[in-house]
């Protein structure tokens, strides 16, 4: 992990490319995060009842185009913004080196799992899944 | 006694919403996704939700979310320009501010639907 105050001093302290490359994807992302997601709550949550979102509602929502990228594009930067930032603490409160690994192995494949899975939904559903 | 300074409360506070957040994501993005597996799925785990606990930590979410998006600003703010150091303080007082604000609008909009029950 980086504990830089500047970029300057990120960029002289990486230890590697993908490391500066990863502190300035934590910046962009969250900066475009706070609007999608504060977006989202302020949607689903706030302007309606959350209990409100019934089947059909979800179906008939995720079935537009709009929303479809809108959410996909929220998962995957959330995704990516929330397993790397799980990697800083990890690095930093397991000491172990074998558990840090299976910590990693755990953390990163449930992840990739639910985001296979998030997406996958994302593009199957179609108000066709009504009818039946 | 050790007293941490402000610091250090924004950057212990950043950590543990973030990864509340993240396990909250996951569990969430599984939620909806059993719209895959057929409205019966997706119905038995809405309804559950329903349960007023639930709907307060939803609340609690929304404050964390708040919380996390300003703070994360606080340090992009720190890290890019040459002025945000020398405020970190005050902005932080700030990021307090609006999440407590953001948090309180929540809760006034969400208990009355709890209590409710809509």
């Amino acid at each position: 992990m980086i504990r830089a105050r500047r970029y300057q001093d990120a960029r002289a302290q990486a230890r590697s490319n993908p490391e500066l490359a990863w502190w300035v994807f934590m910046r962009v992302s969250g900066v475009v995060l706070i609007f999608l997601v504060l977006g989202h709550i302020y949607m689903t949550f706030l302007l309606t009842s959350e209990l409100q979102a019934s089947y059909s509602v979800v179906v008939n929502q995720l079935a537009q185009p709009v929303w479809k990228i809108y959410d996909w594009l929220m998962l995957t930067l959330a995704m990516l913004h929330g397993v790397n930032g799980a990697r800083y603490s990890i690095d930093d409160y397991v000491q172990k080196v074998s558990r840090r690994v299976w910590t990693k192995t755990l953390v990163y494949g449930l992840a990739a799992l639910i985001y296979v899975l998030g997406t996958m939904g994302l593009f199957i559903i179609s108000k066709a899944m009504l009818a039946g | 006694m050790y007293r941490a300074r402000e610091g250090q409360w924004a950057f212990a506070l950043h950590r543990i919403s973030g990864l509340l957040i993240l396990l909250y994501l996951l569990i969430h993005v599984v939620s909806i996704s059993l719209v895959l597996f057929g409205a019966n799925a997706f119905t038995v785990l809405h309804d559950i939700y329903g349960f007023w606990l639930f709907r307060v930590g939803l609340i609690a979410v929304t404050g964390g979310v708040l919380y996390h998006g300003f703070n994360g600003l606080r340090v992009a703010i720190m890290d890019f320009t040459g002025w945000g150091t020398a405020v970190q303080r005050q902005l932080w007082y700030g990021v307090l501010a609006i999440s407590l604000i953001g948090l309180l609008i929540t809760a006034w909009v969400v208990v009355p639907r709890i209590l409710a029950g809509h």
